[in-house]
């Protein structure tokens, strides 16, 4: 009889374990939703595979990339919140030191032309050096990386699964965590369904009218169906005299960029609070509230808001609520991108 | 008959010059012996001294004396330039701090004989922007931007009594891929002796990157010592040290095999 249970125990775990590490062949596979664009990520530069997708998965929550070992990517980017710092206005990094920016939500990178509130970065693969490098962020070098991965626990065999070289090196770090990255895809919100007239995506009236007044005055910038149109502009957000952000002029150096941002996706948004760039307003309701009271004139400022946008309380309800149409569970709740401590 | 003669002749002296008139990749064939490896050795130097770091010092043309501590640039696309151009793949690292960057091996290059030899000072616009690259274009060489993505073409840093800054610090980070502040440039230098790739011993090109080029059109290390993003001043740098190469001799090394 125990020889049964430890059997069956046995038998119980192994098949945790197989079930924990199966390589199921879908794991991987790059969906490109019927009527999007074409990504601009080149996958032929980076061919996606299992071994490559989980080691960018275990670096992408391993703190082992920070300097004092404290904070991995996943601190300030959590799957529940479409993968961004919730609640958190300005990132906190190592040693709880304040970061500039608001975090961004992480999905659907592959069609992303430039990275950044600012657009600073310009691929997807050299993301991860920003963060890495940042003192307030990780305090970090890619090089100091490479040396510890190599001495740690389990990295180089996987870096020889993935890549077929266990000598790390700074580019195979990169191209593991850009493999992780792009599979972060959202495209099954009741707002998808909805266009594709599937089960699961019926429409309440309210949410319908938010539909309507969306596109009548938010979809030029949060374009459908990624709800960006990855343009930078300047929302008339008045100028936080202690971040002195002026957005994207810092990269261009052009004064006609002055005080634009990237247009961030409306997908999850309802996860992602709080919002803007600096994360200055709370809830959705207050970002509308200031697209029709607070705009401020400048030379810059979007030609949308030159003229006050006028919305009712009912109107910012029924947008309010359409938005929440965009959250998508499939996504915030996908196994295949939480922490598995392999 | 004379005609006959003259006829053979003719037809003896004018199959060189038809073989001469086909494709000369056909001359040139590389027996299992040859080699089509050129090996370029680089030293750094100011004026006529060999470049030290830390301790030594040096006079700029405008009068500031100077150390200098941290020297490094790229040197990429390299192209020889003869009867044909052969342009290579090839990305170096000059690093005056690690004696390992002082040569490296251009392989691939095709036989024959060349003049001049052409490079990208710094790195072209395609490598800007694709991503993670691997070898000495590796971000981990610390020659990349992260906040502003791009590379670093060219790094001097040093310190002069006269920078009124932190540690007299002088840094110039040179960079940029984006038009109108592109800061790659091209440099074509004449190789000055018989150059040619493809025998039995392995040319060398001996070059020279003197450090006195940054300093040139009597540059002032008290009002330009801060270039660390890009822009005018790192064009303008990059059009200094884009004239800062020479090449000094040009060798070759028998093969024992
Ligand atoms: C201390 C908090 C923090 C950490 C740690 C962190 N990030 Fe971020 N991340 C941010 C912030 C803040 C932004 C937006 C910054 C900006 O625009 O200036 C951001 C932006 C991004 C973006 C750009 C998204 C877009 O749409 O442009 C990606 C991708 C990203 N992070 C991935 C990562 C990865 C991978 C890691 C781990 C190597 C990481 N982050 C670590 C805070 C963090
Ligand atoms: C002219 C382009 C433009 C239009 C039109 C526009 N937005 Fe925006 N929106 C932006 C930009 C740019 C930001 C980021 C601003 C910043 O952080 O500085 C933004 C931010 C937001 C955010 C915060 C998102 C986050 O993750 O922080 C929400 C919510 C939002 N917009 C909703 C709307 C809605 C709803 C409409 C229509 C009523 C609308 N926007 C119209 C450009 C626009």
């Amino acid at each position: 009889m125990k020889k049964y249970a430890i059997a069956i125990s046995l038998g119980m775990f192994i098949l945790f374990i197989s079930s924990a590490f199966d390589t199921k062949d879908d794991e991987i596979k790059f969906v490109i939703p019927k009527g999007w664009p074409k990504p601009v990520y080149d996958f032929s530069k980076n061919k996606l595979t299992s071994e490559g997708f989980r080691l960018g998965r275990k670096l992408f929550y391993d703190p082992i990339l920070s300097r004092d070992g404290s904070t991995s990517c996943a601190n300030c980017h959590t799957q529940w919140s479409a993968f961004t710092h919730v609640d958190h206005g300005l990132s906190h990094g190592i040693n709880g030191l304040k970061g500039k920016r608001n975090s961004l939500t992480l999905f659907n990178l592959a069609w992303n032309k430039a990275f950044m509130w600012d657009g600073g970065v310009n691929h997807l693969e050299v993301q991860p050096l920003a963060p890495i490098a940042n003192e307030v962020e990780m305090g970090n070098s890619l090089e100091n990386i490479v040396k510890a991965l190599d001495t740690a626990h389990g990295y180089r065999a996987r870096f020889y699964l993935a890549f077929g070289d266990s000598a790390i090196t700074g580019q195979h770090v990169l191209k593991a965590i850009a493999q992780f990255l792009v599979m972060f895809q959202s495209y099954n919100s009741k707002y998808d369904k909805y266009t594709r007239n599937e089960p699961g995506g019926e429409m309440t009236e309210q949410e319908l009218n938010g539909l309507k007044l969306f596109r009548q005055h938010c979809n030029s910038c949060h374009a459908e169906p990624l709800f960006t149109n990855y343009s930078f502009q300047n929302t008339g957000l008045s100028v936080d005299t202690f971040l002195n952000d002026y957005g994207r002029m810092k990269v261009t150096g052009d004064p006609k960029d002055s005080l634009k941002f990237r247009v961030p996706s409306l997908r999850n948004v309802a996860m992602s609070y709080p919002y803007m760039h600096d994360g200055r307003f709370r809830s959705i309701i207050q970002v509308l509230d200031h697209y029709t009271n607070s705009v401020i004139q400048s030379p810059t400022l979007a030609k949308e808001f030159k003229t006050p946008m006028v919305l009712s309380v009912q109107d910012k309800k029924d947008i309010f609520e359409f938005l929440k149409t965009l959250s998508d569970k499939d996504f915030l709740y996908d196994m295949r991108l939480r922490d598995w401590r392999e | 008959m004379n005609r006959f003669i003259v006829v053979m002749w003719l037809l003896v002296l004018s199959t060189p010059l038809c073989a001469y008139s086909q494709d000369n990749a056909a001359e040139w064939v590389l027996s299992p012996k040859d080699t089509d490896k050129v090996e370029i050795d680089m030293r750094a130097v100011f004026k006529n001294r060999i470049l030290r770091t830390g301790d030594k010092y040096y006079v700029s043309p405008h009068g500031d004396t100077f150390y200098v501590d941290v020297f490094r640039f790229y040197i990429t696309n390299i192209s020889f330039i003869g009867e044909r151009t052969a342009t290579l793949a090839n990305d170096h690292l000059f690093d005056v701090a690690d004696t390992n960057t002082y040569s490296f091996i251009v392989k691939n290059v095709p036989p024959g004989v060349y003049h001049s030899i052409r490079f990208t000072a710094g790195v072209d616009s395609i490598a800007n922007v694709s991503g993670a690259n691997s070898g000495d274009l590796d971000p981990i060489k610390g020659m990349y931007w992260a906040w502003n993505s791009g590379y670093i073409m060219a790094k001097l840093e040093g310190r002069s009594n006269v920078c009124k800054t932190v540690h007299n610090a002088f840094e110039f980070h040179i960079g940029g891929y984006m038009p109108p502040h592109n800061a790659a440039r091209t440099v074509t230098l004449k190789i000055p002796e018989y150059f040619q790739v493809g025998r039995q011993s392995m040319p060398g090109i001996s070059m020279t990157a003197d450090v006195a080029a940054w300093f040139a059109n009597n540059l002032d290390l008290a009002k330009t010592n801060s270039i660390m993003i890009p822009g005018k001043e790192a064009c303008m740098m990059a059009d200094n040290y884009s004239r800062m190469f020479f090449i000094d001799e040009v060798s070759y090394t028998p093969l024992n095999r």
